[in-house]
């Protein structure tokens, strides 16, 4: 037996299911850390998570998106069907649809940057999906080599954000 | 100020197969920008081709894609999307969903979210009617003695089936078609209820020996005025599933018909409905009386059938209402003509007890010819995936008249050819062409009760 399989992942499911009980409880806020993913939620605009730093502002949240007069072209750099990937070189994709933010809130520097080291447990991003945030972790342990989206932009599920090169 | 709710309306459609590309298509046709959000597997459909732009939610199943509301309503809004159309299934009853809507500007096409949530509770759905003079399904409270019962029972007419106040299981339930019945079997129903539940009290229904089932195509102004586009009789279901649906039900006298769509205009009017919705009806045949059962807030995968004898296309003027470039027509301005039967072409093996049938669909002929029409969002290459309900089109035929319709749709079951994938449509020649269907002496149980058991024993043969 798997260390995965004594500890099981929270799959988006239980998420809505602790969402659910949050909504339907008398709390404000709810901060749970469960064998890598870290969730935060709260009933106040505004509000941020205790681990994102010591400042009181809080993650960006871009209410309403785009505007209805922007272009409704798909971004042209999707690289969903990225190919040419090198030996050794790992892409880190987005878990479903969601605003994508490489740093914990506006204005703070960013989780990281093209050629730092990462572990396996090492914060990459943020993805938002309705004010809840949802840590995306590397997974793996390597140099970053490139970042493929820009910050604050929708990502759609199995989007590429990462590409992690496991060398040396 | 210019309203881009106005101005440039862009819709999001929260659904999949045929009722997206039908919505994406009559949005096209209104100048209405659209975008999909679809799972992964749906990436390379029909439907995410024809709109404007298509957006990934999440993973295959459901509930990590269509089902989650929060992934739904943040793509609408990160796209830009100022409406948002929920189809049928998935979404489209969700009360939250409507409310969620509404809090994040978005104009849900369809009722507003207190009205999904009152008609959505099969109680409060019940005072509505009760209180907008829809008649229920007549019965009494708690019967005290056997002479309380045969009272109730003069009251409501025989048949009656009496049944445990304290639950249910068929225990207790026994069919009484007069008085001396009723005597017979009042001691034994009370005596099986005590030993069943601990509790002998009985209460007493109408018992329906022939059910159809009926429901009435409406639209609602938002305002107190509400129109219909004539009803529809579903009665051949399998499972509580329609397989087929007609208009107009043939079945009703021209008083009775009337009474039933102003029963169902009635009760939407009554309460500000808003938009699309239909009102489903019991009918008992033996004693010509129809009773409400519920009422859908949503447009419904039958909604061709009216459309075919109504020239009114449903989703254009559901998108029309929501974007008020469309105004709800007069009931004059509706004109009711011809007869219009749908079958649903299900991905399912009605040889091995209607498993479904996923998979490549190799070869794709839809019938086509006067009168025909098919809704669908599959073509000769698509593949059905898995994860969904198993309807891959719907084939829908108009005539002058139900016997004309009925041999429009012998026809065209006849030349439709799917390969690669097993559907029902075997089964549907089967019913089209059954005498008792010709006829129209069908029931609610008539495909489980009559036609499928020899259907099904000729094939395992």
């Amino acid at each position: 037996m798997t260390e995965q399989d004594r500890n099981p992942k929270l799959v988006s499911n239980d998420i809505q299911a602790i969402i659910d009980d949050f909504n339907a409880s008398r709390w404000r806020t709810l901060e749970l850390e469960y064998h890598g993913v870290k969730l935060f939620l709260s009933k106040d605009i505004g509000a941020a998570p205790n681990w994102s730093t010591s400042e009181s502002t809080s993650p960006a949240v871009t209410k309403g998106g785009a505007p209805p007069s922007q272009s409704l072209a798909a971004p042209a750099d999707i690289p969903a069907a990225r190919g040419a990937l090198e030996d050794g070189q790992v892409i880190v994709s987005a878990p479903s649809l969601g605003t994508f933010y490489r740093s914990p809130k506006p204005g703070a520097p960013p989780f990281i940057q093209i050629g730092d080291d990462v572990e396996a447990e090492t914060e990459l991003c943020l993805i938002e999906v309705m004010k809840l945030f949802t840590t995306l972790r590397a997974g793996v342990k390597g140099k970053v080599t490139e970042i493929l989206i820009e910050d604050g932009v929708m990502v759609e599920n199995d989007q590429p954000l990462f590409v992690i090169d496991t060398n040396g | 100020m210019d309203d881009p709710k106005v101005s440039h309306p862009r819709l999001f459609i929260a659904n999949r197969g045929e009722i997206a590309l039908r919505i994406i298509r009559a949005a096209h046709s209104l100048g209405i920008e659209t975008v999909l959000g679809v799972s992964m597997a749906d990436k390379d459909s029909v439907a995410a081709r024809e709109a404007e732009r298509s957006v990934v939610l999440g993973p295959a199943a459901s509930r990590d894609s269509y089902l989650n509301l929060n992934l739904v309503v943040h793509a609408a809004i990160s796209t830009g999307c100022t409406h948002i159309h929920p189809g049928y299934g998935f979404l489209s009853e969700r009360p939250d969903f409507a409310e969620l809507c509404a809090a994040e500007g978005l104009v849900f096409v369809g009722p507003r979210p207190q009205t999904v949530r009152a008609v959505g509770d099969k109680i409060s759905a019940k005072a509505v009617a009760d209180a907008a003079k829809v008649p229920l399904t007549p019965g009494s409270g708690k019967l005290n003695s056997l002479k309380h019962a045969l009272e109730v029972a003069d009251e409501i007419g025989y048949p009656v089936i009496t049944k445990a106040s304290a639950g249910g299981g068929g225990r207790g339930m026994l069919v009484a078609y007069d008085a001396d019945a009723l005597r017979r079997v009042y001691d034994e129903a009370s005596t099986t209820a005590r030993e069943a539940f601990g509790d002998d009290t009985l209460f007493l229904e109408v018992y329906v020996e022939r059910a159809r089932h009926l429901e009435v195509q409406l639209f609602g102004d938002g305002q107190g005025r509400a129109v219909h586009f004539g009803e529809r009789d579903c009665s051949i279901q399998r499972r509580y599933q329609k397989m087929i649906e007609e208009a107009p039900a043939d079945i009703l006298g021209d008083d009775l018909r009337s009474e039933l769509r102003a029963a169902a205009v009635n009760l939407l009017a009554s309460i500000d409905y808003l938009n699309a919705g239909t009102v489903e009806f019991l009918y008992d045949e033996g004693r010509q009386k129809f009773y409400f059962m519920e009422v859908n807030a949503r447009i419904q995968v039958e909604h061709p059938v009216s459309e075919q004898i109504s020239s009114h296309d449903l989703i254009k003027l559901q998108l029309g209402l929501a974007t008020g470039t469309i105004m709800l027509p007069e009931q004059e301005a509706i004109s009711l003509k011809g007869h219009a039967i749908e079958a649903r072409i299900l991905a399912e093996d009605t040889n091995r007890n209607f498993i479904p049938s996923p998979g490549k669909i190799t070869r794709w002929v839809p019938a086509t010819g006067p009168g025909v029409r098919v809704d669908s969002a599959v073509q000769e290459g698509s593949t059905v995936p898995p994860y969904y309900d198993s309807m891959i089109a719907k084939l829908i035929v108009s005539g002058d008249d139900r016997t004309h319709a009925v041999d429009r749709m012998s026809e065209a079951l006849k030349r439709f050819e799917v390969e690669g994938i097993a559907t029902n449509i075997p089964l549907l020649r089967a019913i089209v062409d059954h005498p008792d269907f010709r006829e129209n002496s069908i029931s609610t149980k008539w495909l489980e009760n009559t036609l499928l058991p020899g259907f099904q024993a000729e094939r395992a043969n």
